[in-house]
């Protein structure tokens, strides 16, 4: 009987400690909940969903934190969570800043902006990483804000001066292959689009998606058998692959333009790079007007990544014998 | 003093503000682990389609939507979806001698082919602002009445269903399928219903989550199955500490339910506590390993030897 107790005693106090530490101090509610208010014209909570642990959406984090830390101090308070790659997660997480009713909340990556844009239609929600925000928020009539408490910023380089940089590099070049991950709508997306302005200047192009990075392997070898140039848009699976696809594609001589730097550095000929870091900054900068100039996020413009650059790889151009022109920065080794 | 600072800075109101949506989300799991119990406990299945039929449920519930259906009649295509997907699990299992595991990661895995034709791309959007859905995130309140409305009437058709003489034949197949088989019960088709009716609740699950959400993703059955398993897991130890041996079927379900919410519970917890947020998987199987454990400690706490090592014999 005694260790009949006993153990119901061990799993009554696993239920009661998910609970007890908020309910001893339900008595200090009152306080706790005059507490926020009274100081909300002093400080900000922030709250930051982002998707999953990866070096651009951090840098994104990084850049947004920087740039509302620099203007309020420490008069913002950052809860900061991370789904860890769990997209259901991010239901919880937006509930989360819901409820506890922060001033502003930043979704980094599309799952995270939606959930966001579930969980609250009165606190502001700025995306940012977010490629095509009418077909992540499922709008029609695009015209560049959102009309709703939802803006941000999307981490789309200008896909039309991509082609272009193909065009430059690669003017003799006939099959260009687009190669990204299936589970990314983003990199669908830049993948028509390209697909487009490619086939407009005379390419003709042909998708290698894969699942996973056990297939990557694979669907390269495929794509860099058949096709003279490669391009890879900013995708997730592949940045955190790189080194697979530059031990096929080097190889087999075919040249790789991407499209991030991340990526170029890793396995790329040359890039047109935006800066996950400015693209957050950019995003602090647009917290920063809506939290304390009270701009509206119905009718702020989504924004773009500030600065644009041409880069390239040394060591794989030199590797593969391009002559890339003089307009190109070197990214420097790291 | 550090530490002093971080307990300062917790702020317990929000925890307890944030409990609902964590319960609204647990019931919609518990409802997928309801499914997973059906595998994994009655018919001693470890069926890993789960993942997939997840993400399919959400899949087709979200496309249906979008294209105008009712939401009623897009969960119930959900659920035949869920179906199809546990039908397939079953047939390569049964039909073509398939480890019962590779079964499951086999059709697991082409159902993510099959998810991305369904949301033609990998994720989309359902806006809940455009349609009417009946679980959303904005309005957690009902959304959790209703999804323990569907737990609740899901609970008495599965304590129906499991005792008929159809329901019981497929719990005497997880039982003993030898003895099964000698009693003349085809165990091929049991097992193969089985997993339909499995799928079928993990489908639905999708469905709802999907809306609560407020899109389909390819990657959100991405471990399901462990979250299924921890519900049917946390939901055991929970109803044995309370009722003993005493559970009948009907109190095994409620707590494959009540499994799930506390899951979640854990989840909002272990978010609230603002560890570094790398940290979050760790802590998440810390404290699910902890409700693993209970069982086994206390049974070696009853076993004779320790018994009798404490009568000092």
């Amino acid at each position: 009987m005694k260790k009949k107790a006993i153990s119901l005693l061990l799993a009554a106090m696993l239920l009661l400690s998910l609970t007890a530490c908020g309910g001893e101090k339900t008595t200090e509610s009152p306080a706790a909940s005059i507490a926020p208010s009274a100081e909300a014209s002093q400080t900000y909570t922030v709250g930051i969903c982002q998707l999953v642990q990866h070096p651009a959406l951090d840098a994104a984090t990084q850049g947004f934190k920087d740039a509302l830390t620099e203007k309020l101090g420490d008069k913002v308070i950052f809860d900061e969570q991370n789904a860890s790659g769990d997209v259901p997660t991010c239901a919880i997480i937006s509930n989360q800043f819901v409820s506890s009713n922060v001033d502003l909340i930043l979704a980094n990556a599309t799952p995270a902006l939606q959930a966001a844009q579930t969980a609250t239609s009165t606190i502001p929600v700025l995306g940012t990483s977010i490629t095509d925000f009418a077909t992540a928020l499922g709008l029609n009539n695009w015209t560049g804000a959102t009309g709703t408490n939802i803006s941000g910023t999307s981490d789309l380089a200008p896909l039309d001066q991509q082609a272009a940089m193909v065009k430059e590099l690669f003017p003799d070049a006939k099959n260009i292959g687009i190669l990204y991950c299936s589970a990314e709508a983003n990199s669908k997306y830049q993948s028509q689009a390209m697909t487009e302005y490619l086939t407009e200047m005379g390419y003709s192009c042909k998708d290698y998606t894969f699942s996973d990075s056990n297939d990557l392997q694979t669907v390269t070898t495929a794509a860099a058998a058949e096709c003279d140039v490669i391009y890879l848009p900013t995708d997730n699976t592949v940045a955190s692959n790189t080194e697979i696809i530059k031990n096929v594609c080097v190889p087999a001589g075919v040249p790789i333009i991407a499209g991030e730097e991340g990526i170029c550095a890793g396995c790329g000929v040359a890039t047109l790079s935006i800066s996950f870091y400015d693209l957050g900054y950019t995003t602090g900068q647009m917290a920063y007007e809506i939290l304390v100039n009270g701009s509206d996020p119905a009718t702020m413009q989504i924004q773009y990544a500030p600065i644009v650059t041409k880069e390239y790889n040394v060591e794989i151009a030199k590797a593969l014998g391009i002559t890339i022109p003089a307009d190109y920065v070197a990214i420097a080794a790291e | 003093m550090d530490i002093l600072a971080y307990f300062a800075s917790l702020k317990p109101l929000n925890l307890i503000m944030s409990l609902p949506g964590n319960v609204a989300q647990g019931v919609i799991w518990g409802v997928m682990a309801l499914g997973v119990y059906l595998s994994y406990r009655l018919l001693d299945f470890p069926d890993l389609t789960v993942d997939g039929s997840f993400a399919t449920g959400g899949a087709v519930t979200v496309v249906l939507i979008l294209a105008g259906v009712p939401v009623p009649i897009a969960l119930v295509a959900a659920v035949l979806s869920g179906i199809l997907a546990g039908m397939i699990t079953g047939l390569l299992h049964t039909l073509l001698g398939i480890p019962g595991i590779l079964a499951g990661i086999l059709t697991q895995i082409s159902l993510w082919s099959v998810n991305l034709m369904i949301l033609d791309g990998a994720n989309k959007a359902v806006n809940v602002d455009k349609f009417t859905l009946i679980v959303s995130l904005r309005n957690i309140g009902n959304s959790i009445i209703t999804a323990l409305g569907f737990a609740v009437v899901l609970i008495m058709l599965l304590y129906w269903y499991f005792g008929t003489e159809q329901g019981s034949a497929i719990r005497a197949t997880g039982c003993n399928p030898h003895m099964s088989k000698a009693q003349g019960i085809n165990i091929d088709n049991m097992k193969v219903l089985a997993l339909c009716i499995s799928n079928g609740l993990v489908a639905l699950s999708g469905g709802l989550m999907s809306q609560y959400q407020g899109f389909a993703d390819i990657k959100m059955g991405q471990g399901a199955i462990v979250i299924g398993l921890a519900a049917v897991i946390i939901g055991d130890v929970l109803g044995d500490a309370l009722f003993s041996k005493r559970m009948n079927f009907a109190i095994r379900l409620i707590f494959v339910v009540i499994g799930g919410v506390v899951y979640y519970l854990v989840i909002g917890l272990v978010m609230w506590l603002r560890m570094p947020t790398d940290l979050l998987k760790l802590l998440t199987a810390a404290i699910v390993a902890v409700f693993l454990a209970v069982p086994y400690l206390r049974s070696k706490a009853k076993n004779s030897f320790s018994l009798a090592g404490k009568r000092g014999v």
